[in-house]
Order: structure tokens, then C-alpha cells, then sequence
């Protein structure tokens, strides 16, 4: 598991107030609720220094953190998570 | 003063006097009778909507709902039926008959005989902003017409009022008298669709009996996740443009106004927008239930009954529609006297 991964799966635990398996998916679960999916996608804009759009917005981006992560390092121009300490970050100025 | 973009003004239009019929009935949420077919995560949600009681409507109707509010403008601002220029009816989601013309039966029973009569509709809660365009837009192309009456009933589509996991439906008759002038100046409007959700609630109604409707979701993970984002970017969006469009800033609004919906949805628009709501949202959303069309401006006249807001102050109103639309109001508080 990568590191960003890492990060979600732990935020994730916290959000749902439950522990949270890195391919587990959470919706299917019934455990989103449009509060949580704002706070979900804010963790992930101000964490990893990306903007989430309406285009990236297709469910299965977020169903479990390990998509998570793959959103994120594909925001970041590159096929692995992880490295989230470059570009994103300098991208927020 | 407001200062508009380089392209001038929107045409003026201002709410001249507002009235509601509420019903004295309210029903207890935990007293719902389809609260017993409820599963057991269903009565969770039900319970932390933040709605305590429901107003209903024990037979008076949509129409007579509706025209008890007309009727009650038209006094407040001494105008007779017959002399109002237009008469725009929001017009229910499920019409009691089918073919016939919600529009034309309150017309008659206003007697609003001289009134140009259309309805409008099409977008749930965000259909109000549809009906204050061609107000708008009637007012600003006929200097002879002088008073536009929008009128709506809201009564839920279905024999239940729950529609999970979103909100409880009451009943409630609005009318709006919307002139050149008035106590309440709508500044803009500002509004986005988007289609791909068209269907998301729908209720399926040709193959069963009425007491068979109900109104379903066809995406309740979508619903939660990829509309709840979408609103977030498409009101931010939507807000900082009108606030630039006038030459305003955060500061220069007084208070945010929204539909009643539940506690979640009203601390979800508070978190997307970074703002904090008037508390008559959630007097009337514990109060009432979700009003439809008719919530975001009760809120504001209550806010105004209230004397929470003075003269001067601007406020924004939102309205939000899974069909998808998105709605903005801008709207200046002028000399007031209440008339809620």
C-alpha cells in the first residue's frame, strides 16, 4: 500500500468511525452521506494540493482509499501514489 | 450602492408582499404512519433529519392552498385580482388530474380574469427561479404591466412524505407579488442545470395505483457522493460570480438563506459555501418540513418578521434541485414593514 493510501485509509477510519480495509468499499457499505463525501474530498484537495472537478467526480475515483490514491497520483502526473510532497503541493503555492 | 458589471443592471424586480398558507396541522415526524414500513436504517436517517413536525394539509387541496396565499398579497399590498398584469404558477410535480390546467383553475378562482396565465416547472425547488425570470422579464418588456403574482403549492407526489435520505415534504401554499418596486429588491439570479441527474428521484406511476408511488432513488451513492460534490463546486462557483457581477465581496452580505431539507444538508451548504445559514432555516425546517419551492423565501420573510435583517442588508438565497439545478438569489432588504 502506498503511502497516500496510507493516509486515506486512516482518514477514512476516522470519517466512518470505523476501520477501514484499503480495497474495502464504502459506499457499497452504505456508509457515505453527502456530509461525509464534502469532507472526503476536502482531506483529499488540501492534503494531496489538488482540485477534485466535476469530470473526476465518477464514483468508482472514490470507492476505496486504494482508487483514492490512484486519482491522486494520476492528478499528480504520475502512475504511482505517494509522492504527493512535489507537484501538488507546489501547485497550492 | 451596488455596482454592476459593465453590462449594467438586471432588469428591476422586487417582492412587493409575500404570503403563505401554513396549515395548522402539523404531524409529528415519529406519528408518520409510513414510519411503520420503514426498515431500520431508514427510521435512523428519518429521525436526524432535524424535522420535529410536519405541516399537513387536511383537505383543502393544492389549488385552494395556493390561492388562501394569493389571496393574501394581493390584500397585503391592496391589489385587487383583477388587476394583475400575470399570474406564473410553479406547478406541482403530481397534479391532482392530468391534461387539465393547474394555472387556469387558480386564475378563475382568483378571478384574476385580465392576468396573462402560464405555469413553470420542470426543476423541483429550483423551479422558483424560473417563474421570478419571467416575471422579470414581463415587467421589463411591458411598461403597462404592473404586478406579477407567482404562486405555488407544495404537497408531497406521493401518499408518504419521507424521501429518503433526504427530507420529510409538508404542505404549503406561496404566493409572490413581484413589481418594479418593493421591500424586497431581487438584484440577480443566477442558475445552472445539469442533466445527467435528470432522473435520479423519480416517481414511477403508470403501472400502479396511487397508494403504490413512491418516490425512489436510482443512485443513492451517486446521490451522496457525485451531486454532493457537484454542488460544492457549482455553488462556490456560482456565488463568487454573482458577488463579482455586483462588485461585491463576503463581507458585503448580511446572511445566506437556503431550502429546508434536513440538518445534514443544511450544515453540508454551510460547509460548502464557508458560510453560516440564518437560523430560521432550521426553526423552519423543525417546524415545517421542507416546503419545496416555497422554503427559501419563508426563511428570508421569517428572518425579516424576525427583524433579523434591516434595511440595506443583502442577502443570498440557495436553492438546490437533484434533477440537477442550482440557484442563486441575491435579493436587497428595502424599507420594511412586516407582511409575513
Amino acid at each position: 500500500m502506498t503511502d497516500t493510501a496510507i493516509e486515506i485509509r486512516e482518514f477514512l477510519t476516522v470519517a466512518l468511525r470505523r476501520p477501514v480495509e484499503p480495497d474495502e468499499d464504502y459506499f457499497a457499505l452504505g456508509l457515505a452521506d453527502s456530509l461525509f463525501a464534502l469532507e472526503l474530498v476536502v482531506f483529499v484537495e488540501e492534503r494531496f494540493g489538488i482540485r477534485i472537478e466535476v469530470e473526476d467526480l465518477e464514483l468508482d475515483n472514490f470507492r476505496t482509499a486504494e482508487r483514492i490514491a490512484a486519482l491522486v497520483a494520476g492528478k499528480h502526473g504520475g502512475p504511482a501514489a505517494g509522492d504527493e510532497t512535489g507537484a501538488g503541493r507546489a501547485a497550492r503555492g | 450602492m451596488v455596482t454592476t458589471s459593465p453590462g449594467g443592471a438586471p432588469a428591476p424586480l422586487a417582492v412587493r408582499a409575500a404570503a403563505w398558507h401554513l396549515p395548522e396541522h402539523r404531524v409529528p415526524v415519529g406519528e408518520l404512519a409510513e414510519r411503520e414500513g420503514l426498515d431500520r436504517e431508514r427510521r435512523t436517517v428519518l429521525a436526524g433529519l432535524g424535522i420535529d413536525t410536519v405541516a399537513v394539509d387536511t383537505g383543502l387541496g393544492a389549488t385552494a392552498m395556493a390561492e388562501r396565499a394569493c389571496r393574501g398579497a394581493l390584500a397585503r399590498a391592496g391589489v385587487a385580482a383583477q388587476d394583475l398584469g400575470a399570474l406564473v404558477v410553479v406547478e406541482s410535480r403530481a397534479p391532482e388530474t392530468l391534461i387539465s390546467s393547474e394555472v387556469t383553475r387558480l386564475q378563475a378562482r382568483l378571478g384574476a380574469d385580465r392576468a396573462l396565465a402560464f405555469g413553470v416547472g420542470g426543476l423541483g425547488c429550483v423551479s422558483l427561479g424560473p417563474a421570478l425570470l419571467a416575471a422579470r422579464g414581463l415587467l421589463a418588456a411591458d411598461p403597462d404591466l404592473h404586478h406579477v403574482l407567482v404562486a405555488h403549492a407544495s404537497t408531497p407526489a406521493t401518499p408518504g412524505r419521507y424521501r429518503h435520505p433526504v427530507t420529510v415534504n409538508g404542505d404549503a401554499g406561496q404566493a409572490l407579488l413581484l413589481a418594479r418596486t418593493g421591500p424586497v429588491r431581487i438584484l440577480d439570479l443566477v442558475q445552472e442545470t445539469n442533466g445527467a441527474h435528470w432522473d435520479l428521484f423519480r416517481v414511477d406511476y403508470r403501472d400502479r395505483p396511487w397508494e403504490q408511488w413512491r418516490e425512489e432513488c436510482r443512485d443513492l451513492p451517486g446521490y451522496s457522493f457525485r451531486l454532493a460534490v457537484e454542488t460544492r463546486n457549482r455553488l462556490a462557483a456560482l456565488l463568487a460570480g454573482l458577488l463579482k457581477r455586483h462588485g461585491l465581496d463576503r463581507a458585503d452580505v448580511a446572511g445566506y438563506a437556503s431550502q429546508n431539507l434536513s440538518a445534514g444538508g443544511l450544515r453540508f451548504l454551510e460547509e460548502s459555501l464557508d458560510v453560516e445559514l440564518l437560523p430560521e432555516c432550521r426553526e423552519n425546517l423543525a417546524r415545517y418540513g421542507h416546503l419545496g419551492p416555497n422554503d427559501v423565501l419563508l426563511n428570508l420573510w421569517t428572518a425579516l418578521a424576525n427583524r433579523r435583517l434591516a434595511e440595506g442588508d443583502r442577502v443570498v438565497l440557495v436553492n438546490v434541485s437533484p434533477v440537477a439545478a442550482w440557484n442563486l438569489l441575491l435579493v436587497e432588504i428595502g424599507p420594511w414593514e412586516s407582511t409575513a
